[in-house]
């Protein structure tokens, strides 16, 4: 007998925060304790700490409207070696971007793009691949740094399905 | 969750230093806003000095409120250049190409003698 050889997933920590501003730095805090002694460089730590403070500063802002009560959930995990961690809000599917959304220091120095705009864009640059699904309410930004990946360089790829 | 952020201005031959310090996150808007004022108020420092080593944090938000300082510091003629960034920032400025338009310096020490050489 055979067994599939689909990755195992061990939670390192699960928590829900409240969606009040300024509330990605405890996202960012807890994930960095729950992922000590995993392996991952101080570098590419860095690099987690600050796409999963996007990420949950998004959450909280734009996907729950910065209500109190409406819950921003993360989960870390790890599979293989691999760090995958999940934010989860309630706002659904996002609106979609339109072209000539992706940030430009020019363009924002000429005053042609809002000053603003740079979350995804640090995250999708801080880890190996960003997926992004909603079911009915529930919108999941999921940051995966993997195994072996070289230290301090930028993320390999990008799966970003926004 | 607040979070601060000050910003100290001295005026030196050639430039103005900004030492900046906290957490650069959308609370830090004012610190910036009026730290850059103040380094321009006493005169036309042809250079600008952002010192960052003492700054822990620094989010989107922050990088928008520095490109803000930039565009303005670059609409007044002036040069901005920064100090003191760790690593890990120092990659977000290349990666967001800042430091297309700010150059670098490990210390401030370097920043600054770069001013005396400017006016020397």
């Amino acid at each position: 007998m055979t067994s599939m050889a689909s990755p195992s997933y061990h939670m390192l920590a699960s928590f829900t925060m409240r969606s009040e501003p300024g509330n990605e730095r405890l996202a960012l805090a807890q994930v960095a304790e729950a992922v000590a002694g995993q392996g991952l460089s101080a570098a590419r730590l860095e690099r987690l700490k600050t796409a999963v403070a996007e990420a949950a500063m998004n959450a909280i802002e734009h996907g729950n409207k910065n209500q109190p009560e409406v819950p921003v959930d993360v989960e870390v995990m790890s599979s293989d070696g691999d760090i995958v961690v999940t934010i989860t809000d309630q706002g659904g599917a996002p609106e979609e971007a339109g072209p000539g959304a992706e940030p430009d220091i020019a363009r924002k120095l000429a005053g042609d793009q809002a000053p603003r705009g740079w979350g995804l864009f640090l995250i999708r640059h801080m880890v190996d691949a960003m997926d992004v699904t909603t079911e009915g309410t529930r919108h999941t930004v999921t940051l995966t740094m993997r195994a072996g990946a070289p230290a301090g360089q930028e993320g390999g790829r990008s799966e970003d399905h926004v | 969750m607040k979070t601060t952020c000050e910003a100290e201005v001295r005026i030196l031959p050639g430039g103005a230093v900004i030492t900046l310090s906290g957490e650069i996150d959308g609370h830090a808007a004012d610190a910036l806003t009026q730290g850059y004022a103040r380094a321009v108020a006493g005169g036309d420092p042809a250079t600008v000095v952002l010192d960052f080593a003492a700054v822990q944090y620094i989010n989107s938000t922050g990088i928008a409120l520095i490109v803000s300082v930039l565009a303005r510091a670059r609409a007044d003629g002036r040069k901005v250049v920064a100090s003191g960034l760790s690593d890990h920032y120092r990659e977000i400025f290349d990666i967001t190409r800042l430091s297309d338009f700010i150059e670098l310096f490990p210390s401030l020490d370097g920043a600054v003698s770069r001013l005396t050489e400017a006016t020397g």
